[in-house]
């Protein structure tokens, strides 16, 4: 085993890490403010993915443009779920809205089985996104390069807005006591329908680049993104921003290095691998990496 | 409250009622159950293959159907579930239907056919492969398609001898029963040729990240002659791209999970170079039946056919109306004689007889080549 | 103890049950019967896991793991000895050469599912909220790479085929009184007042004095016994076993089903799974005449939604029909405070 195959071999964890922690962190943001586990958030990426691909590669229009399209899409498409599916039942216990998502999840898969067919179908960014770099002799393609680059943009991006603008401050005080900072005069939906607006946007431009990534999209491709989002963010502690990122990466080095470094025949061992260490993971940290021992997740 | 609760019995009893009051009473036309997966994972293979079966069902009934009376599809979605295939299953061995068909899958078609062998109606799998299926099941159970085994000692003979491939290497989904027999026979003849199998690595259905499996074929020294890669269309366009994305063009090969149009279209022109796959005789093959089926196809559905399920559907309905017709009764036990008896069928997928004692068809299989995204037929591979 | 209101309903809904599965046995056809029995089966599945889950508060998804344990040690233990042989290779010669009946088989299944949970559980179980709930999803997957794996015992993906049809709706509803009774009368014993205080704050709870860890573990391990119960039924209705049959979605229709009859509602529980199951059959046939598949799943997702935004607390909160509860002062713990809308579960 030659240090250029451990470094490619971080290199994919990298990547596949990034894109992990690019959906958790909506994932996560969305269950910080209304603590609510969001299991349509994978359909939220999948609707990202045939929004590219129509514009992308059924219009024509140029890659920013989808980018645009996608942010724009994902964010409407989330708070519309939020308003009919989630307002209305703030109050409700919370494994509710955990069943409520699941309802939404098989409605939107079903819909995109219903309307446009089970049968996966060919997606290609433009050609220049996929030529391979050279990186410290490994390699890496423009796409991945870009990849990373927007996560930790994405990061940075969100941990200034959480902390530094008024409708963060909003958000971290809903998230802490929706009532106070209700009597506060804290518009409190609005700030919610910010999470969402946000976390929708997050996991549809998620979703145009784990299509890029994979090559291909279909209806069902929500469905695993959304596993292993939760499982990252609960790895980092639900609701924090940057555990979310730090469970994406670690799930990410995890599954690559599982099957990277280990004799092949563990291969088909990956998944059971992955959630053992998850196991052990939260039996050593029971709030997560990051997850805050004073809060009560019950 | 009280009130509730015997509104909520009332309500389960009624729902109950509604559900067993919805058995069919048709007479006149002869009705033949079609159970395929047209939602869920499978549903990329088995709704293809249930439009072939539709397309062969309208054209039999153009042609004044089968003993003068029209032939009908009972259609049963099994939703990738065992346990909704298990119960469509039931239901269609209740609603006097002579014969079933459908399923891509081998794991799907244990869940359906032995309440049909229980029934002693016959039933034919469209798409599943293994070479047991009929030994398991028993007298009642046909395969329109050909045995994994032959299909990957085709892909191993032609490895070996005219690519003269020598060492390869073999990625298997190890989720699926179908790609981990695939695998077993491939490893099995070309290692009786004479071939090395240098090592392996495994993935799971679903997966949309090889790069892990990929870096590790990539530092394999020498370059191995080959890949061997067993999955299903679903990961089969997948796993090309991200291979040739990371620069390597080390041939691949594989078997009919790889008959989908995604190996050419998910890589691209550019990509999809130096494939060969073994599959059913029908894609790129100028017998009038294929050229006529591909064309029905598209009149029907303004698109060519997805994959090679398609014309498996179409084959095994036309296998069932063949067999009606010779039977000359409608009587499941007269077609399930009659079917054992079909010699030299035309089917769109190669000459369908059931001569062999485990009751495979010995069906020519086709070995097909990928270049520049367009696929070419190459050999055709026939059982000795 | 004179014979009650409740004493009479209860026998009236046993002589309904025995005369409805007398019924089904002697006149319904075979796709009836199935579908009856996986209802009953669902039903069980539901009442259990309303008891460990809706009782304690407990958010556990791992279900179809102790199902599929189950399924599994009862398949291989009522497996034709003869085709043990070629079939599952890698057994030991004293399990290779048994065939047992049902009954053993269904108890050893629930038994061995048990055991699993009991270990575990004994980590897991401290573990509150979303994060158990991540932890028993990853015990299902665990399981089901280790079942796929192990060949020669199991048949990996292939799945084990040839089951004997041992199942009929006797043995299910037998079993479904059976965990109706056993949930019933812990529900409403002190151990199921302890549970309940759990449930509603656990810290008050181990302030009295509440064995918190105990309790916690007895209730998971007993949802665990029915579900591996389930489990070798469900193996012996279908006659056909692969991994893949015990997974995530499974898990969530059981949640569903237990927050739509309302959690901690044993009857609740068991009649939102027969209405589920029943309802799926009864639109299969509008869908087939549509030819647009995938509308069940989206009426009945819609259904979900819609109910949970109109009636949240589920159709019976955490209370049973009262045409079935006893009348008398103890009756108040089978309606503890009012149900969960002040809860964070």
């Amino acid at each position: 085993m030659t240090g250029g195959y451990l470094l490619q071999q971080m290199i994919n964890g990298l990547v596949l890490g990034s894109v992990y922690a690019l959906v958790a962190v909506g994932f996560s943001m969305i269950y910080g403010i209304v603590r609510l586990i969001n299991f349509a958030h994978g359909d939220v990426l999948m609707v990202g993915a045939f929004s590219a691909f129509a514009i992308l590669l059924v219009f024509g229009f140029p890659l920013w443009a989808a980018v645009l399209a996608v942010l724009t899409i994902g964010a409407i498409l989330a708070m519309l779920i939020d308003f009919i599916a989630f307002r209305p039942q703030r109050s409700a216990p919370q494994v509710n809205g955990f069943i409520t998502s699941l309802g939404v999840s098989i409605l939107m898969q079903n819909l995109g089985i219903l309307l446009l067919s089970g049968q996966p179908r060919p997606f290609n960014l433009p050609g220049w996104m996929r030529t391979n770099l050279d990186v410290l002799g490994a390699r890496m393609t423009v796409l991945e390069i870009v990849t990373v680059a927007v996560t930790l943009l994405v990061l940075l991006g969100l941990t200034y807005f959480v902390r530094g603008t008024r409708m963060g401050i909003a958000m971290r005080a809903t998230a802490e006591n929706p009532l106070a900072a209700r009597l506060m005069g804290i518009r409190v939906n609005k700030a919610i329908a910010t999470a969402f607006a946000l976390g929708g946007a997050l996991a549809g431009l998620a979703g145009l680049l784990w299509a890029g990534r994979a090559g291909q999209i279909d209806p069902l491709m929500g469905f695993v993104p959304g596993l292993k989002a939760f499982v990252a963010a609960v790895i980092g502690g639900v609701g924090s921003l940057v555990g979310a990122v730090l469970g994406g990466y670690l799930l990410g080095f995890a599954e690559v290095l599982f099957v990277g470094l280990l004799p092949p025949s563990f291969g088909s061992y990956r998944d059971a691998f992955v959630f053992g260490l998850l196991i052990l993971i939260l039996l050593v940290l029971p709030n997560g990496l990051m997850g805050r021992s004073t809060e009560e997740r019950a | 409250m009280r009130f509730r609760s015997l509104l909520m019995a009332a309500g389960a009893v009624a729902l109950a009622g509604g559900a067993f009051a919805t058995q069919g009473e048709a007479q006149e036309p002869i009705r033949v159950a079609a159970l395929y997966s047209l939602t869920g994972g499978l549903s990329s293979l088995d709704g293809p293959s249930l439009k072939g079966a539709e397309l062969h069902v309208d054209q039999i009934n153009e042609e004044g159907g089968v003993l003068g009376r029209p032939l009908e599809l009972v259609v049963f979605d099994t939703r990738t579930d065992q346990q909704v295939t298990a119960t469509a299953a039931q239901e269609a061995v209740s609603s006097d239907v002579v014969a079933g068909f459908g399923q891509s899958d081998t794991t799907f078609v244990m869940a359906a056919a032995p309440t049909f062998q229980d029934a002693g109606i016959p039933f034919v799998t469209s798409g599943a492969t293994h070479p047991m299926l009929p030994t398991w099941v028993g007298e009642n159970m046909f395969m329109a398609a050909f045995g994994d085994d032959d299909q990957s000692y085709a892909i191993a003979d032609y490895s070996y001898d005219t690519l003269e491939h020598r060492r390869v290497y073999v990625w298997t989904d190890n989720s699926m029963d179908f790609t981990r027999a695939l695998t077993a026979f491939f490893k099995e003849r070309f290692e009786e040729r004479g071939g090395e199998i240098i090592d392996e690595d495994f993935f799971m259905m679903g997966d949309t990240d090889f790069s892990a499996q990929i870096a590790r074929l990539e530092a394999v020294e020498p370059t191995p002659d080959a890949v061997f890669i067993s999955a299903i269309p679903s990961e089969a366009g997948l796993t090309i791209r991200q291979i040739r994305e990371a620069g390597l063009d080390i041939p691949i090969i594989s078997g009919d999970g790889f008959d989908s149009q995604l190996v050419a279209t998910v890589p691209g022109p550019e990509l999809a170079n130096d494939v060969w796959f073994s599959t059913h005789t029908y894609l790129a093959d100028d017998r009038p039946e294929v050229q006529e089926f591909i064309d029905a196809y598209e009149a029907k559905f303004d698109h060519p056919p997805e994959n090679s399920f398609a014309p498996l559907g179409y084959d095994a309905i036309g296998l069932i109306a063949n067999a009606i017709e010779a039977a000359g009764s409608d009587d499941p036990a007269a077609i399930r004689d009659a079917l054992e008896a079909t010699r030299d069928y035309p089917a769109v997928t190669g000459t369908v007889s059931y001569t062999r004692e485990n009751m495979v068809p010995p069906k020519p299989v086709s070995i097909i080549s990928v270049q520049n995204a367009e696929f070419k037929v190459e050999d055709i591979w026939r059982p000795e | 103890m004179s014979v009650g209101r409740h004493h009479l309903a209860w026998g009236l809904l046993a002589v309904v049950v025995i005369a409805l599965v007398a019924y089904a046995e002697g006149s319904l056809s075979g796709y009836e019967r199935t579908v009856l029995g996986f209802a009953g089966i669902y039903a069980m599945l539901a009442i259990s896991l309303s008891f460990s889950n809706g009782l304690t508060g407990l958010f556990s998804l791992g279900h179809p793991a102790f199902m599929m344990v189950g399924a599994y040690v009862g398949a291989v233990l009522t497996f034709p000895a003869n085709r043990k042989g070629f079939m599952l290779p890698a057994l030991p010669e004293w399990l290779a050469s048994v065939e047992w009946s049902l009954f053993p088989a269904t108890l050893a299944g629930g038994i061995a599912a048990a055991l699993v949970a009991a270990i575990a559980g004994f980590p897991v179980l401290r573990l509150r909220g979303h994060y158990l709930a991540v932890a028993t999803l990853g015990l299902i997957i665990i399981l089901r790479v280790v079942i796929n794996n192990a060949d020669g015992a199991t048949r990996g993906a292939l799945g084990l085929n040839g089951i004997p049809r041992h199942t009929d709706l006797w043995w299910i509803f037998g079993w479904l009184a059976a965990a109706l009774l056993v949930c019933w009368r812990l529900k409403h014993s002190s151990i199921g007042r302890s549970l309940l205080a759990i449930r509603e704050n656990e810290m008050a709870a181990a302030c009295m004095g509440v064995p918190r860890a105990r309790a916690k573990l007895a209730a998971f391990s007993l949802g665990a016994f029915f579900a591996g119960v389930g489990g070798v039924l469900w193996a012996h209705l279908l006659t056909n076993l692969t991994p893949g049959s015990f997974g995530i979605a499974l898990a969530f229709m059981l949640v569903v089903m237990v927050v739509i009859g309302g959690s901690g509602s044993l009857v609740g529980a068991a009649l939102a799974a027969i209405a589920l199951t029943f309802l799926s059959e009864a639109l299969r046939p509008i869908e087939q005449a549509m030819g647009a598949y995938g509308l069940v799943q989206i009426v009945i997702a819609v259904l979900l939604i819609a109910m949970l935004l109109l009636r949240p607390q589920g159709f019976f909160g955490s209370a049973e029909p009262s045409f079935l509860r006893r009348k008398a002062a103890g009756s108040r713990a089978g309606r503890p405070l009012s149900p969960g809308e002040e809860r964070e579960v």
